[in-house]
């Protein structure tokens, strides 16, 4: 009979714990805890996975007809008991809840007291079909919300989100600092902790007004003295610190991330500051200058893959090819003069031409062959021609290379057709055309057309003539 | 008696010793792995793949190539780019122990019982858009103010001239560590198959001299495909690449193809990577009796750009020489040119001597900046000009301000880069109203490696080389990125 006795008396642990549970959440706001109890809340990220894989078991073993142990489903509905028991003193602790952790603990108790009632029914013996096989499927369920909402507060609401392949942040042309640059560094960095379902040190990184309003001490952010500012302070922690942000075990912001929230909080933390506001010295302006350029190793990711021996078969002693990079299939060509040129040396790249983003043809006796095989490259970005033969002939060849930013073709014979081909280059950034025979007119033109490309025509007069003018190194 | 050679063994067995060691690691490993999985791993450690991940930049670069202007001596930061009127103000008082601040001396001022600060004799205005303060010493780098990058918070810790100059080529005060340029080649591999990747050209001022040393372009304990080649002026820029006379080129090719069987040979027997490179330099030299020569003809440049330069760029062994021949290096696909100009080391006769030396170099330094941005070269080539530390603010010997000396000075100093990446126009960190110590952006010679592997696409913190059990990078254990200089 001592079965029976301690079943009684465990059944009395039940029943004390439910009605401890449902008190807890009818008087929740007039609760004050001791922080020994508080620290009982600490250990619901530990408790919680008992009762999930108890009750899941029990409720496999109900459904498929089995015997269910009296002792698992005990221990099971005692576990879901104290996990939200000790769930509940967690959430009290963090202060401001949102809707995530509202549900949580709704959803935790409705499944702990669900539970209870299962228990109770199988304990008693009454036995009703629909129950039997309602409960377990109610509790199942309930199992899977809860986790899921418990999940999210823990690790982010995104945190089971399908990977999109991370599509690059576009950044507009003149971006506010704070919305476009500042913030996305937060979410993508602190808001996982600092939301408003898990305000971790009371701090909430979904806003301004929740940064300068701060954490517990109120010193997260103090415009205008980045030193001074409590997030700046822990980003510069050694990773090992306690303090250090974020914590141990996620990433740490790059240099470039946390110079951008220093400048940022230095010039006032503003949420009206626009990039156009900026001085051209000011640090800030370079560092979001180049979130604003694309990576270059990113554009290159789509090029076909080339492998390495192909690279050894097509170089040679007067033609190197080379990776741009490691880990990139965009390929950079040099050729230099041979004893003996052959266009053929050139021709034989052809397999790899969608390949090739960088062709240095400087200084070869190049002609229409090589221009049709150049024209071929769709993705090329960098070309050199200079001091070669050729002329607007040959250039015509070429039609668009729309990806081409860099060209140099001075000191070769090209004129004004030309340079009305360049005009539809609209990637063209950088033009080195002095010692041709485009005309002055047309080249003027062409500057009042395409103000953002730099056209290098030779070495400015003035500078020249003070050169020239003066040879004062003295003889030996 | 002489000795009796036992029965032949087998070549394949004999291995020497080194080659023993430096491949029971790998062997052990692979022998475990590789039999099981791969049974090709076993032929060898996949010597071919780390080979490929060498010679291609960590990331995309900035600069392809460098050339670097160095003013061996240590020009006075005084006298070239660091302004500093309370100099004048101060003139005679003795320099304030709180500046100073136990800053050891070398043993040329080291006794004197005082330290009078010396203004600059020669005249500052700033140029270009950027403002930048720049001495009447050198009018041409005056025209280019708006193209360069001027850094007067460089600092070292070397107080002599051989540690100072070895840390700046090696990032390391202590000889035997390869230099920056031979880094560069071992990282990056060649451009172009038919020069060498590191080339180096020297020329002398008529200022105080120092020596250099072929220590300064040795590639340490990097293969020795790495060190750095010396062109000299005159008829043989490379000393006894030039076949004997009645040598054809056809019997060359056919004795250096038997050479070459009989290295193979060897290699096969000994299985020693020296060997290899041995019979790539060979390559190399012979591909060189073409390409020297006619990388180093300056005979078809036009005469503008010889006047640009200077007319001095036609007398072989000048600095405007050597620029010019810089250039065509550059275009030519050398990664690392290295230029060295001696006369720097003004200890007294200060005045004299630095108009003088800032003469050689002043037209020709500039020149090549602008020559280079002509060609679309300054792109993808960093110019660094400077020297391996500076100078001190007090006066060295009597006190004349018309012709006084300055003794070496580590804490600060000031040096230009261009082009490769870096922020044209620019002016980085400070120095104190004394010019001695550096109260903004520092610059260290680690960071500066730092910096110029960054232009050029390397991590410095992964290029890493490991001899005698031990991982060698050219910033060592230290070194950060100057990120604000960067375009």
């Amino acid at each position: 009979m001592v079965n029976t006795q301690s079943s009684k008396w465990t059944d009395y642990v039940v029943f004390g714990l439910s009605v401890f549970l449902i008190f807890c959440l009818l008087f929740e706001s007039f609760l004050e805890l001791p922080v020994l109890v508080a620290w009982i809340g600490r250990w619901h990220p530990l408790l919680l996975h008992f009762p999930i894989v108890l009750l899941l078991i029990a409720i496999f073993l109900s459904l498929t007809g089995r015997n269910v142990p009296p002792n698992l489903l005990l221990v099971g509905v005692l576990s879901a008991l104290l996990t939200a028991i000790s769930g509940f003193f967690l959430g009290k602790e963090a202060g401001t809840r949102g809707d995530l952790l509202f549900w949580h603990k709704w959803l935790g108790s409705a499944l702990a007291l669900l539970a209870v009632l299962w228990y109770w029914a199988k304990s008693t013996g009454w036995h009703n079909p629909v129950f039997a096989k309602g409960i377990p499927l109610a509790i199942t369920g309930l199992v899977f919300f809860t986790g899921h909402y418990g999940g999210m507060v823990t690790h982010g609401e995104d945190f089971l989100t399908l990977p999109t392949g991370k599509a690059p942040m576009e950044i507009p042309e003149n971006p506010l600092v704070y919305a476009h640059i500042v913030q996305p560094i937060l979410e993508q960095n602190c808001v996982q902790c600092h939301n408003p379902n898990k305000q971790k040190g009371g701090l909430l990184m979904t806003g301004l007004p929740g940064l300068r309003k701060g954490g517990e001490k109120g010193n997260t952010l103090i415009p205008g003295q980045p030193e001074a500012s409590e997030m700046i302070r822990r980003l510069h922690l050694p990773v090992e610190d306690e303090e250090h942000m974020p914590p141990e075990g996620e990433r740490p912001l790059q240099d470039n991330e946390i110079r951008i929230l220093e400048r940022w909080i230095a010039l006032g933390a503003s949420d009206t500051l626009r990039m156009d506001h900026l001085e051209p010295s000011e640090p800030l302006a370079k560092l979001i200058q180049d979130l604003m350029v694309p990576d270059p190793m990113q554009n290159w990711e789509t090029l076909p893959k080339v492998v390495d021996s192909t690279l050894l078969r097509l170089s040679s002693d007067y033609l190197t090819l080379t990776r741009m990079a490691n880990a990139t299939n965009a390929l950079k060509v040099n050729v230099y003069m041979p004893p003996k040129y052959d266009a053929q040396m050139v021709l034989d790249l052809i397999p790899i031409q969608k390949n090739i983003v960088e062709l240095d043809l400087s200084g070869l006796p190049i002609g229409q062959k090589e221009m049709a095989f150049t024209a071929n490259c769709p993705n090329l970005e960098w070309l050199e021609v200079d001091r070669t033969p050729i002329s607007d002939v040959e250039m015509d060849t070429l039609g668009h290379l729309e990806k081409v930013r860099f060209l140099k073709v001075f000191e070769t014979r090209i004129g004004d057709a030309s340079l009305t081909l360049f005009r539809d280059w609209k990637d063209l950034k950088r033009l080195y055309i002095w010692d041709t025979q485009v005309s002055p007119q047309v080249l003027e033109e062409f500057k009042l057309e395409r103000p953002e490309v730099l056209i290098e025509n030779g070495i400015n007069n003035e500078v020249r003539s003070f050169f020239i003018a003066s040879d004062s190194i003295p003889k030996n | 008696m002489g000795h009796h050679h036992g029965p032949k063994e087998k070549p394949s067995l004999k291995v020497n010793r080194r080659h023993f060691f430096s491949q029971l690691s790998v062997g052990i490993g692979s022998l475990a792995l590789g039999s099981l999985l791969i049974p090709d791993l076993f032929k060898g450690p996949s010597k071919e793949v780390a080979a490929k991940a060498l010679g291609v930049p960590h990331f995309a670069p900035k600069a392809k190539r460098i050339i670097y202007l160095f003013q061996a001596g240590a020009p006075s930061q005084l006298e070239t780019f660091d302004h500093k009127p309370t100099l004048r103000k101060r003139m005679g008082e003795d320099l304030p122990e709180s500046i100073r601040n136990g800053q050891r001396l070398t043993g040329m001022t080291a006794n004197q019982n005082k330290f009078p600060l010396m203004p600059p004799k020669v005249g500052f205005q700033q140029h270009g858009q950027s403002g930048t303060w720049i001495s009447d010493f050198f009018p041409y780098t005056a025209k280019i103010a708006d193209e360069i990058t001027v850094i007067r918070s460089m600092h070292t810790e070397a107080i002599n001239h051989d540690p100072a100059i070895t840390f700046f080529q090696t990032g390391s005060q202590i000889s035997g560590r390869p230099c920056m340029g031979s880094w560069l080649s071992y990282g990056l591999g060649s451009e172009n198959k038919n020069l060498p990747s590191f080339v180096v050209l020297t020329s002398r001022g008529k200022g105080n001299s120092q020596g250099l040393y072929a220590k300064l372009w040795s590639s340490g304990f990097l293969d020795s495909k790495h060190q750095g080649v010396l062109l000299r002026s005159g008829k043989d820029p490379v000393l006894y690449l030039n076949d004997p006379e009645g040598l054809s080129r056809s019997d060359k090719r056919h004795l250096l193809d038997h050479v070459s069987s009989l290295n193979k040979m060897h290699h096969v027997e000994t299985g020693d990577d020296e060997i290899e490179s041995r019979i790539a330099q060979y390559e190399m030299a012979y591909r060189m009796q073409m390409s020297v020569p006619d990388v180093m003809d300056i005979s078809k440049e036009p005469e503008s750009i010889i006047k640009l330069y200077g007319e001095d760029c036609q007398v072989p062994g000048t600095y405007a020489a050597n620029a010019l021949q810089a250039r065509r290096l550059a275009e030519n696909g050398v990664r690392f040119i290295q230029l060295y100009h001696q006369g720097w080391d003004q200890h007294g006769n200060l005045p004299n001597e630095m108009a003088g030396q800032a003469k050689d170099v002043d037209q020709a330094s500039a020149a090549l900046v602008l020559d280079l941005k002509q060609r679309g070269m300054l792109e993808d080539t960093l110019v660094v000009w400077g020297g391996e530390f500076g100078r001190g603010n007090y006066c060295q010997g009597k006190f004349d301000p018309n012709n006084y000396g300055r003794d070496h000075h580590p804490r600060a100093f000031s040096i230009w880069m261009a082009g490769g990446g870096i922020k044209p126009g620019l002016n980085y960190g400070q120095t104190d109203e004394f010019g001695y110590n550096v109260v903004e952006n520092p610059v260290h010679i680690n960071d500066f490696h730092a910096t110029l592997m960054h232009s050029m696409g390397l991590d410095h913190e992964n290029l890493i080389y490991k001899y005698q059990g031990r991982r060698f990078r050219l910033t060592d254990v230290a070194g950060h990125v100057v990120k604000d200089i960067l375009a």
